[in-house]
């Protein structure tokens, strides 16, 4: 599969590529339009009361210094809901401060004879406005809109963060199965996509002022006019992209499924290969074995968004291990015992929350802690305790996730009783090759990762029994059961059907082989005869 | 006609960049308002149509107290060229032209009509410089437009706040004459605010001299030359009369 020719890879993913444009597209359009009208009426306010300029202008200044991500999460946290919603109001406050900012600068900036002379011949303050302010001003709007626009189509690749879509969703994919062709199949349309706003926006910006035109026709000032007010239209051509035909493929087989039920069962997944391999597999046994339709909505930004997405029903099920439950969600202390865990986390879940675990997949995947081989052999390391004499001079490149969780570093310093001497902060899917590039000395990998192999790497021994048991298993709303009874049925023949070594195997093929995971899963099934 | 009685101006409180003062424009007069920078001449033009108000003292316009006046219909009944040109940039000769009548609401046809002859009359040519732009003009030309605005609405009273100051001289000495034939035709009371004093001379009907606020004399030209009021009426006008002589003699 990595041996598909780039031409060929794009062509088989140009409906996907089609319907992400128009996804950022229509975020960034929404987004950058709901400014412009909640901006530009802000600032000819605040010009009007002079006492609201600052709290405005800090407030937007404010609100432009949240880093992306962290503006997404917050958002998500206050509108409990994932997706389109909350990118968009994200891309709403950070395009409101150039188009503020230059709005009230261009309203203030009118020459003060020009200004005297409008109220001496009989203006009123709105007539000034409208007649001298704005559209004198206009250049300067428009390069603040600009300005929004372009910054918009970057920061839009982060909504996929959420599960809002966009050209980012090739980012973070390919981010998860480290895969660079895919994350540039994202960034370089975005790129390019920001390029042609910025030229189309620099070009209406010279059509607006007033300078450029003045010696066309009645006629071409009527139809710029026009044109600008229907400018917004265009923002109907991503929807209409999305209904269209050919992007229907784009969703997989799912759609086949569409005309026999209206009944969807929705699958999250969080952004690391195994995750989407799981989402992929419980998807494809759904659309075999049942009447239901599948709505992927895979890549989810990590446990608690996927956690809280299917408390509050905006997913049906996704694919969580034990451990994390009993630890990371539940805030319960280490239990050893795998069957304890499992039962544990099933009651837990069912009474607090009302979401089902089904029988587990088969396999642990638990952290370890990952090494070269060669240094483990050159140092005779075996268990987590032999790196205590050499901590302080070890590297450590850990996840985000890890560093945080109490099944994570937190509790492994507490249990173990030793830091590194240093800790970097790695994407979850970089550190096997930070590791064995020599970046990093330490890592976190997972114990099901297929290049811990094939990189040469070697697990530690957890000889305190730190990490409990990681066995994936799928959480499921108890309502979606209820409402579909076949779910059940359909997703038995997984249980227990993938050990450790199957879902390396499947992992490095996807990781390192760059097979296509849909592909993939149904071979898999059907090879195990459970298709 | 315009009356100003007492008039005062502060903006602190305590200095009063105008005091006092009281001064009549008669029907059909052109009264120049003739002081150095600074002396307030301008506040008083500016008071005139409510662009700034006074601190006491009240105005009257044909006999009406212009604090009872709408500010915005007042100033639309009156003519303004101010300081500087003032005209809108982004707007053609004739969109600045008939910005009055278009606030006022006059008919599309009419408001046509009324630019073409403003044009006429300030002796520009409608077919080549009405849809020319501002900046397109030259300092003379602009100077004509704002006077064919000022005039738009036919209003009776033109307030002209130093509006050849900023021209060469030459083309201000043809602009004084012209000025001069349309007032001629015009009939209106203006009120033409300027530190020149020959502009003073060739001008007004009367002179009204303007110091730190106060009123030093109002009159013809030929009454303040024989009988100035106060010394410093005096020695501006005598350092004008030797300057004068000195270039006769050059000559």
């Amino acid at each position: 599969m990595n041996n598909t020719p780039l031409p060929d890879y794009i062509i088989e993913r140009l409906p996907e590529i089609w319907q992400r444009i128009g996804e950022h597209i229509f975020l960034t359009g929404i987004s950058t339009l709901t400014a412009v009208l909640v901006g530009i009426p802000l600032s000819i306010l605040a010009f009007y009361r002079p006492g609201l300029r600052g709290p405005l202008l800090g407030t937007v200044s404010i609100l432009q210094t949240i880093p992306s991500l962290a503006m997404l999460v917050i958002l998500l946290a206050l509108f409990q809901k994932i997706g389109v919603i909350p990118a968009i109001v994200a891309l709403i406050l950070y395009a409101l401060l150039p188009i503020v900012r230059n709005t009230l600068a261009a309203l203030q900036g009118i020459a003060p004879e020009i200004i005297e002379a409008a109220q001496g011949i009989g203006m009123t303050e709105w007539q000034k406005m409208r007649l001298i302010r704005i559209p004198l001003g206009i250049p300067v709007i428009m390069a603040g809109i600009r300005t929004a626009s372009v910054a918009g189509v970057g920061i839009a690749t982060l909504a996929a963060f959420i599960g809002a879509g966009g050209l980012g969703e090739f980012i973070n994919r390919g981010l998860a199965l480290s895969n660079t062709r895919l994350i540039f199949l994202g960034a370089i349309p975005a790129a390019l996509l920001a390029l042609l706003v910025d030229f189309v926006l620099g070009y209406i910006e010279k059509v607006c002022d007033p300078k450029r035109n003045r010696h066309r026709s009645h006629r071409f000032h009527i139809g710029m006019k026009l044109s600008i007010a229907l400018a917004p239209l265009f923002l109907l051509i991503p929807v209409f992209i999305s209904f269209f035909p050919w992007s229907s493929q784009t969703t997989g087989s799912s759609e086949k499924n569409e005309t026999k039920s209206i009944n969807i069962v929705r699958i999250a997944s969080k952004n690391f290969t195994e995750q989407i391999i799981l989402a992929e597999m419980m998807a494809q046994m759904i659309e075999k074995k049942t009447q239901l339709s599948v709505e992927r909505k895979f890549n989810l930004g990590g446990t608690i968004i996927c956690h809280q997405a299917l408390k509050r029903g905006e997913i049906d099920l996704y694919a969580e291990y034990t451990g994390t439950g009993l630890m990371a969600i539940l805030k319960l202390p280490a239990i050893n015992n795998p069957d304890e865990v499992y039962q544990r986390v099933s009651e837990e879940y069912r009474n607090r929350f009302n979401l089902i675990w089904l029988q587990p997949f088969g396999f642990n995947n638990t952290y370890t802690i990952t090494v070269r081989k060669q240094d483990a052999l050159r140092n005779q390391w075996e268990f987590i305790s032999d790196l205590i004499p050499m901590s302080s001079k070890l590297v450590a490149g850990f996840s985000g996730e890890f560093q945080e969780r109490p099944d994570g570093y937190p509790g492994f310093q507490e249990v173990y009783g030793f830091k590194f001497s240093k800790v970097h902060d790695l994407d979850p899917g970089l550190i096997y090759q930070a590791l064995a590039k020599g970046s990093v000395d330490v890592i976190d990998g997972y114990l099901t990762d297929g290049r811990i192999p094939a990189y040469n790497l070697v697990s530690l021994k957890d000889d305190k029994k730190f990490f409990p048991p990681y066995h994936a298993a799928p959480v499921v709303r108890e309502e979606t059961l209820n409402a579909y009874p076949d779910l059940r049925m359909a997703l038995a023949p997984l249980g227990s059907l993938i050990d450790n070594t199957t879902m390396r195997i499947l992992n490095y093929e996807v990781n390192e082989n760059k097979r296509d995971i849909p592909e993939l899963v149904k071979e898999f099934l059907k090879n195990k005869g459970t298709l | 006609m315009i009356a100003l009685d007492q008039i005062s101006k502060s903006y602190d409180g305590v200095s009063r960049i105008i005091d006092n003062l009281s001064l009549e424009v008669l029907e059909g007069e052109i009264l120049m308002v003739l002081g150095s920078s600074g002396c307030g001449k301008s506040t008083v033009l500016k008071m005139i149509n409510r662009l700034i108000e006074p601190t006491e003292g009240r105005i009257f316009l044909d006999g009406k107290d212009i604090q009872h006046q709408d500010p915005i219909a007042l100033r639309r009944s009156i003519g303004y060229v101010t300081q500087g040109i003032g005209l809108f940039p982004h707007l053609s000769i004739r969109e600045n032209v008939s910005m009055v009548p278009r606030l006022l609401g006059w008919p599309e046809a009419r408001i046509n009509n009324r630019c073409r002859d403003l044009l006429e009359l300030v002796h520009l040519s409608p077919e080549i410089h009405a849809d020319r732009f501002p900046d397109e003009l030259s300092g003379g030309q602009q100077q004509r437009v704002a006077v064919a605005r000022a005039l738009a609405a036919d209003p009776a009273y033109l307030l002209m706040d130093e509006p050849f100051g900023a021209l060469d001289a030459i083309t201000r000495d043809s602009l004084q004459q012209e000025f001069l034939d349309l007032k001629q035709q015009l009939n209106k009371t203006i009120i033409f605010v300027t530190h020149d004093i020959v502009e003073a001379v060739t001008l007004g009907d009367r002179i009204a001299i303007l110091h730190e606020g106060r009123l030093e004399q109002i009159g013809t030209s030929a009454e303040i030359l024989e009988n100035p009021a106060t010394e410093f009426v005096q020695n501006l006008f005598a350092k004008s009369v030797k300057y004068w002589k000195d270039f006769k003699t050059i000559l």
